[in-house]
């Protein structure tokens, strides 16, 4: 059965074209942004320069905790809650970025490589609300 | 600059709602009982303070519920003095204590009431309130659901990671704060507990157990501060503030405010506390290994075990050794939170910089009963709050 997609909040991210995540980049320092930012917020840089820039690809498993009980709103989820991994990755692109996990708790290994996926992280309204999460390689 | 020092401390005991001790008391209530406390312990009246430095839990994203200093002034009377409402999430207290010493200090005024207290909303602190993709905060729990204690248990298992550190060690700080909170007639939990009964609790945020990390509680606390050259006139023996300092994260933070960070170019854990903790020992040129005890924030055990290390109050990785060797223990080389700590008090967020405060007092005057650090000369206090804050202060006899 397909079901309509829809991204959790819209222009984050997209998968059209294979996962792309929007955010932006500085090109005096190089420091990746996600979301987007209006200007450099680093404060070694000497020109802000923000250009628009979308990141995909891989990374390595930094460390990771686990969703045991439901978070509070405006977390939304599927009930009945099922626990869930939620990964910090240092990208390939220089993002650290947080992510849900795809896989469970036992296949989680600090130094792991994963990739990024776009999934449904709830259901409402007859669809699939998505998200980006980190699937182990 | 004029030298600060603390005349009187009151805390009103931490409890649930509904419970025996807070039952359906507003916060208004609990800060008035703190309060009086206070002012009683300062020999000062209502009267005589001359503004109130208030913390006050106003998170981003439009939270509405916490203190308001101005409800506490009304009822004690409003006798037109300024009102500083402060809001730095967990660590208002902590920032509501630095702008009181800071009014003293810079000579704006002279006697000055600081109050936290909280009746705590039920489960897990909510952090956004509104739908909107500007709030860093909306956008980490609607994309992702990652809450207050996983953020604590990413750390956590990064250290398992990095130092080989145990479950079962974390539980064992449990086991030493709820030893110390049986003496502690304020604590919410007042009874020790057992490494089994730590390590049969269910887990919150794994790696991270139900009585590893601080429920929210409802409680007050109040600290009355003065210029030295006034103390004289109410007491013989006055706590100094050797230092008072605030600070916020860094940019290159190890963990992500928002949904991602730029990665650090090495190690940079909480960069806000650390920051805090070296400007107060540099204010005060008292260094890590003159302290006596510290109070720090243990939303979870595992920041007992991290952060001594980080401010060099013990040598990196060391912490699970001399926690294991009791040297962390009120009568050890090295005690950490000898009150029970927030893991026996649970959370009140904005009292809890001043409940340091208050606990610092009592150790130096040695008035700590049972949980008493022997000789304690010298007291460090640290916070962490929502959105990169920390406050760090130093208190001597």
């Amino acid at each position: 059965m397909s079901q309509q997609r829809e991204p959790a909040v819209a222009g984050l991210f997209s998968e059209e074209d294979g996962v792309r995540l929007h955010g932006a980049k500085c090109t005096t320092c190089n420091t990746p942004y996600f979301p987007k930012a209006a200007h450099c917020r680093n404060p070694d840089c000497d020109e802000s320069k923000i250009e628009p820039c979308s990141f995909g690809g891989g990374g390595v498993l930094w460390s990771y905790s686990v969703a045991d009980f439901p978070p509070p709103a405006p977390h939304k989820y599927d009930k009945p809650f099922v626990p869930y991994v939620i990964g910090v990755v240092d990208m390939d692109n220089g993002l650290r970025l947080v992510g849900q996990m795809a896989d469970g708790l036992e296949a989680m290994r600090i130094g792991a490589r994963v990739e990024l996926a776009i999934e449904s992280i709830y259901h409402e309204a007859g669809k699939a609300f998505t998200s980006w999460k980190f699937k182990l390689l | 600059m004029q030298e600060v020092v603390v005349l009187g401390v009151g805390l009103h005991r931490f409890g649930k709602t509904g419970d025996g001790v807070v039952g359906e008391k507003s916060v208004t209530e609990l800060c008035r009982h703190a309060v009086d406390r206070a002012l009683k312990d300062a020999g000062v009246s209502w009267k005589q303070i001359q503004a109130v430095a208030a913390a006050s839990s106003r998170f981003s994203g439009g939270k509405g519920w916490g203190l308001n200093g101005n409800d506490v002034v009304e009822d004690l009377g409003c006798t037109g003095i300024p009102v500083y409402n402060l809001s730095a999430g967990c660590a208002a207290g902590g920032n509501a204590f630095n702008i009181g010493y800071s009014l003293v200090a810079g000579g704006i005024h002279d006697l000055v009431l600081v109050v936290g207290g909280e009746v705590m909303p039920k489960g897990m602190i909510q952090t956004s309130g509104v739908e909107d993709a500007n709030d860093p905060e909306f956008l980490r729990q609607r994309c992702v659901g990652m809450p207050g204690p996983s953020f604590w248990a990413t750390l956590a298992r990064r250290r398992m990671f990095d130092y080989g550190t145990t479950e079962e060690q974390m539980a064992k700080v449990t086991v030493k704060a709820r030893k110390c909170s049986e003496s502690n007639p304020y604590a919410r939990f007042q009874k020790a507990v057992s490494l089994d009964e730590v390590l049969a609790s269910p887990y919150v945020s794994n790696p991270l157990r139900l009585f590893e990390i601080c429920p929210v509680s409802n409680g007050a606390a109040a600290a009355v501060i003065c210029s030295k050259a006034m103390a004289r006139r109410f007491t013989s023996q006055p706590i100094t503030v050797a230092s008072s300092a605030v600070a916020t994260i860094r940019f290159d933070d190890a963990l992500p405010r928002s949904l991602a960070n730029p990665v650090p170019s090495g190690a940079s854990f909480h960069t806000e506390a650390k920051a805090a903790v070296m400007k107060a020992f540099e204010m005060s040129s008292i260094g890590p290994r003159d302290i006596s005890f510290t109070e720090l924030q243990d939303n979870t055990c595992y920041y007992e075990l991290a952060f001594p290390e980080e401010w060099g109050l013990c040598e990196p990785g060391e912490a699970e050794r001399l926690l294991e060797a009791g040297e962390t223990a009120p009568t050890g080389r090295m005690p950490i939170n000898p009150s029970g700590g927030f893991v026996s008090f649970g959370e009140a967020t904005t009292a809890m910089g001043v409940f340091q405060i208050a606990e610092l007092t009592w150790q130096l005057r040695g008035q700590s009963g049972g949980r008493q650090v022997p000789g304690a000369k010298v007291g460090l206090a640290q916070t962490n709050g929502l959105g990169g804050n920390a406050t760090a202060a130093i208190l001597k006899r």
